[in-house]
């Protein structure tokens, strides 16, 4: 490889000169790799982050200063080390975080390993490899833009290295790697819509992919939903085909929770869990909307209450639980889109039989001793069951009930000093000592955690359901009735449910310092913007699968496309654009002018009657010989010939003003064409 | 076998592949049917990321993964379109040549013109020589603008050397693929016969007065020449010494009349010498010779030189040397 002996050399020896060109070369190359393990800072753990800035450091310092590379010796203890550590973090050598780690610490002790032009490429492969993994934890427009800039820095880098002779300046380099880019990015953008998918995953995914992800979980103890609380991530986006119901009636429904322990609410185990037929009416008009659910690695679905029909996914079964709980037979680890069509008004279960419903009055014995005693006496007061309800609530809502989410901490009978001492708390708080009293009442009730409310955008119409929108309600079984929806949070905090949206971003600093916005002012218009943007990047850039590839298509008009059309489409636009861009590149022709293309198609027409131009002749010469010797031509032929090319010669070789042009040309094209 | 096998692969190749063809004369144009165009071991690999980089933005269903391979397959596509211009649509010309002694590395001065508006880079020319690994030059050609660089290639044997078969190739700007010509300018050069080392002295008629130079004539004033130590005060060429500035002194040169006559003649050396051997002692005597400035005749087959001496003189003399008894024909 001739390009070998480019880079090593001065690699080794020390120069005077202030920055050789290899040098520069070098440090642009560190500099890329740089930005590539930057963002892989935020989640490797610091030891990993540490010993890479601490090499990257010492490669850059080794170049700055001309220095040897260090021997091999030196390295491999230090590789070994920091190989043994990784597995002392994960515990395992693959799986995604691991192999992440392990990428990352290759790459800095490969820069620090680099002799020959071969290492150069294994390092720009390395790090291109490692730009992609970046996309395991964060594919926002931001990480995107970083890319691009990374890509860019990377290819310049790259370049920089095939220069042999002069070198141009940085500024220059850029623009090349830039223009490269810039070339390649339509080509992108046709592969990207038109390169058939395929649903992953092709193998099965390591058990910690997408681990980072937050969102409800499987049980409920105080703690877990305020957690949530101040989480801006978005759980899913709602796009409402029929008009939008009020906001106090949108309770995304998620997880039933039947099983109480003292502190912590589990889902009830699963009995023959999907599909089975559940008694329900539904009443009233339909709503339709489209949910996009961001990926919560966990397998259910969140739906307004109560949702007709199970979604239909993509490789991935669901099913609705006897509890009416929407879930999916594999956990959701990428974004997924689902149509579903609620009746807010129904009746669950109303013809059960009380007997059936034992489960769910079950309670932990010798726990909350005062709260049992509280809700006997309440029992005492009325035998209906609504009444009792409203009782309980009303006790919410006349007591000195406050809504915190900072509630102080709880002992073993945790809804004895809710109830009775410290009342403050948040929604999983009134709603797990609501369902304890139902229950201590002999009140069939039942724990739903799921997400209540949503951000309308005025800019896309898309509705935001964010982590911060968590929320815990009871349901409660009434004789003839059925299942019905009681939200105690309501009654000690009625705002939390009838917020009209923008107020979700409260309570930094402890709610010291207000920061809620109206919903008109510019500020929350810039957000509603970002937040367009941010979901048509979602809807189209992300969520960009199979399905939604072929129903773009087909709203395109190319029907129902199979994968063979649509590679031979894409090969097709995609050669179009090559060749447009290519063309400028290798353009060929200069401009003829005008004169001299009149004059060389009187010579082909000479050359196809036998008569070819020699290369020494002018114009002159070769009409006297043409004249001459051509038998084959006519008297007027000839004469044609002879006025066009003294035309020609005075046109060419005499000053020409522009405005004859137009004359001399009409003047040659009728004598060419009489000398035909 | 294989080796045969292998030659007729290459002959093939070379043929209706690349298209190789005998020397063209004059300035040639690198249209795009003369340049190839491969991906380098560093591209091949650069294709299995992409494959590596595909599947993991499958299974991992990573919409920036799909964007980022798309991406960096475009960058490889662009890539191939400039590197193929980088080399494409050159213009090659052929340039001057120097005559050199067999042995000598003999040079070949190409122009490379690039009449395009694109600066090039990174251009690597060699030779290709059979079984010898010809040395790269690199070189740059800004836009519009023109590059002579000199190749050369070692001679082994007196004759008409024609330049061999050229190899333009480059890798910029990504190093990914690797694009490339050929080009067999019609370029020769003449080779002399190596010189005999520690040859014997110069035949001159009159053996006995061999040692000295003065033997040259007397008679008939040829030129001027630099002084030597002992020439005589009455030989010093006045009126041209004050000519030159600096006072440096110039001895008359006469040829003819007494001195003894300097004959280098082929059919004069012992019939035992081999034909080379001959034409390298007689090369050696023309360079002794014209080193002490001494006239001489040459005799070699057709060729019959009088006496005399020069730049031109021994040049004439070299070139008959050079190609005596030749049977290699240098190309019109």
């Amino acid at each position: 490889m001739s390009f070998m002996h480019k880079i090593s050399p001065t690699m080794a020896t020390r120069t005077t000169r202030p920055m050789s060109r290899a040098k520069a070369d070098t440090l642009l190359l560190l500099f890329a790799c740089g930005l590539i393990l930057a963002p892989h800072a935020l989640h490797l753990p610091l030891w990993i982050t540490g010993i890479c800035l601490t090499l990257m450091v010492w490669r850059g310092w080794i170049t700055f200063r001309g220095n040897r590379m260090p021997p091999r010796w030196l390295l491999l203890p230090i590789a070994v080390l920091a190989m043994g550590g990784v597995y002392l973090t994960y515990r395992t050598f693959f799986g995604q975080e691991a192999g992440v780690a392990m990428l990352v610490l290759l790459l800095t002790f490969k820069l620090l390993e680099m002799h020959a032009g071969r290492d150069l490429f294994v390092v720009v492969f390395l790090s291109f490899f490692l730009l992609l993994t970046t996309f395991f934890y964060s594919q926002t427009i931001a990480t995107a833009l970083l890319t691009v800039a990374t890509v860019i820095t990377m290819l310049t880098a790259q370049l920089s290295f095939q220069y042999a002779e002069a070198i141009p300046a940085l500024g220059k380099r850029l623009k090349l790697g830039a223009t490269i880019f810039a070339l390649a990015a339509p080509l992108t953008v046709v592969l990207f819509v038109l390169f058939p998918r395929i649903q992953g995953p092709l193998w099965g995914m390591p058990a910690d992919a997408n681990a980072s992800r937050s969102g409800l979980s499987d049980n409920m103890s105080p703690g877990n939903i305020s957690k949530l609380a101040l989480s801006q991530e978005v759980a899913f986006r709602v796009k409402f085909t029929d008009p939008a119901p009020d906001n106090s009636k949108l309770y995304w429904r998620g997880i039933v929770l039947g099983e109480y322990d003292g502190r912590t609410w589990t889902k009830r185990p699963s009995r023959d869990q999907a599909n089975q037929k559940i008694m329900w009416t539904p009443r009233g008009t339909p709503v339709r909307y489209q949910v996009t659910q961001e990926p919560n690695t966990r397998p259910w679905l969140f739906a307004l209450e109560l949702p007709e029909a199970a979604p239909l996914l993509q490789n991935n079964r669901t099913g609705i639980t006897p509890d009416f709980q929407l879930i999916s037979e594999r956990p959701i680890s990428a974004r997924v889109r689902y149509d579903v069509t609620s009746y807010l008004d129904y009746d669950l279960q109303a013809n059960q039989t009380r007997a059936s419903l034992q489960e769910w009055l079950e309670l932990p014995a010798s726990y909350n001793p005062n709260t049992m005693m509280f809700a006997a006496e309440l029992r005492k007061q009325t035998d209906d069951d609504l009444t009792a309800v409203n009782n309980v609530l009303k006790f919410f809502r006349q007591e000195k009930f406050s809504y915190t989410l900072q509630p102080p901490l709880l002992g073993r009978n945790g809804i004895d000093e809710f109830l009775f001492s410290t009342r403050a708390g948040f929604c999983e708080h009134y709603a797990g000592a609501f369902v304890v009293m139902m229950r201590a009442m002999d009140i069939p009730a039942r724990v739903v955690t799921g997400y209540q409310g949503g951000q309308m955008n005025p800019v896309d119409g898309f509705m935001t359901v964010r982590q911060s929108d968590a929320h815990a309600w009871a349901e409660v079984w009434i004789a003839n009735r059925g299942w019905i929806r009681v939200d105690p949070t309501a009654a000690v905090a009625p705002e939390r449910i009838n917020r009209s949206g923008a107020t979700t971003n409260d309570l930094p600093f402890g709610g010291l310092i207000n920061m809620n916005v109206g919903a008109n002012s510019w500020l929350s218009k810039i957000r509603f913007a970002w937040d367009a943007t941010n979901n048509g990047w979602n809807q189209w850039v992300l969520n960009y699968t199979p399905d939604r590839q072929k129903s773009l298509l087909q709203s395109l008009g190319f029907g129902n496309i199979d994968w063979r059309t649509m590679t031979a489409l894409m090969f097709a636009i995609g050669g179009v654009l090559t060749l447009l861009i290519a063309l400028p590149l290798l353009a060929n022709r200069r401009k003829i002018d005008p004169l001299d293309a009149a004059y060389i198609k009187l010579v082909k027409q000479m050359a196809q009657r036998g008569y070819p131009r020699d290369a020494h002749e002018g114009p002159r010469s070769y009409s006297v010989r043409l004249l001459a010797s051509a038998s084959k031509l006519t008297q007027e032929q000839k004469r044609a010939i002879k006025n066009f090319l003294i035309i020609y010669e005075a046109a060419r070789y005499r000053p020409l003003e522009k405005s004859a042009l137009p004359d001399v040309l009409s003047k040659l094209t009728s004598l060419l064409k009489k000398s035909r | 076998m294989t080796k045969s096998l292998r030659k007729i692969f290459h002959q093939w190749t070379g043929r209706w592949l690349f298209r190789l063809r005998d020397a063209e004369v004059g300035e040639i144009f690198l249209n795009q049917r003369r340049v190839f165009i491969l991906p380098t071991r560093a591209g091949l690999a650069f294709g299995v990321m992409l494959i590596v980089l595909f599947l993991c933005s499958i299974n991992y269903s990573l919409s920036l993964g799909f964007a980022l391979t798309f991406l960096l397959g475009g960058c490889a596509v662009i890539d191939m379109h400039l590197t193929f211009r980088n080399l494409a649509h050159l213009h090659l010309r052929p340039g001057n040549t120097q005559a050199v002694f067999a042995g000598e590395d003999a040079q070949f001065e190409l122009h490379l013109s690039n009449r395009r508006k694109h600066d090039r880079y990174a251009i690597w020319l060699n030779f290709i020589i059979d079984d010898a690994p010809a040395i790269e030059h690199v070189t740059d050609i800004t836009a519009d603008s023109t590059r002579s660089i000199a190749l050369s290639t070692p001679t082994q044997e007196r004759g008409w050397l024609a330049a061999p078969r050229i190899r333009l190739q480059t890798r910029f700007p990504l190093g990914l693929l690797r694009a490339w010509s050929y080009w067999q300018p019609a370029m020769h050069v003449l080779v002399y016969p190596q010189p005999e080392e520690n040859g014997p002295p110069l035949p001159l008629l009159d053996g006995a007065k061999a040692s000295g130079y003065g033997q040259a004539g007397n008679d008939d004033f040829a030129g001027i020449r630099a002084y030597q130590a002992g020439d005589s005060i009455r030989q010093l060429a006045w009126r041209q010494i004050a000519r030159i500035d600096g006072g440096a002194l110039v001895t008359k040169q006469f040829e003819g009349g007494a001195g003894g006559e300097l004959a280098i003649d082929y059919s004069r050396l012992p019939r035992a010498m081999t034909t080379e051997l001959k034409l390298a002692r007689m090369t050696h005597w023309v360079l002794a010779a014209e080193t002490r400035g001494l006239p001489y005749a040459f005799h070699l087959g057709g060729s019959h030189f009088t006496p005399a001496v020069g730049p031109a003189h021994q040049a004439a003399c070299l070139g008959a040397l050079a190609l005596y008894e030749n049977t290699s024909e240098r190309a019109a």
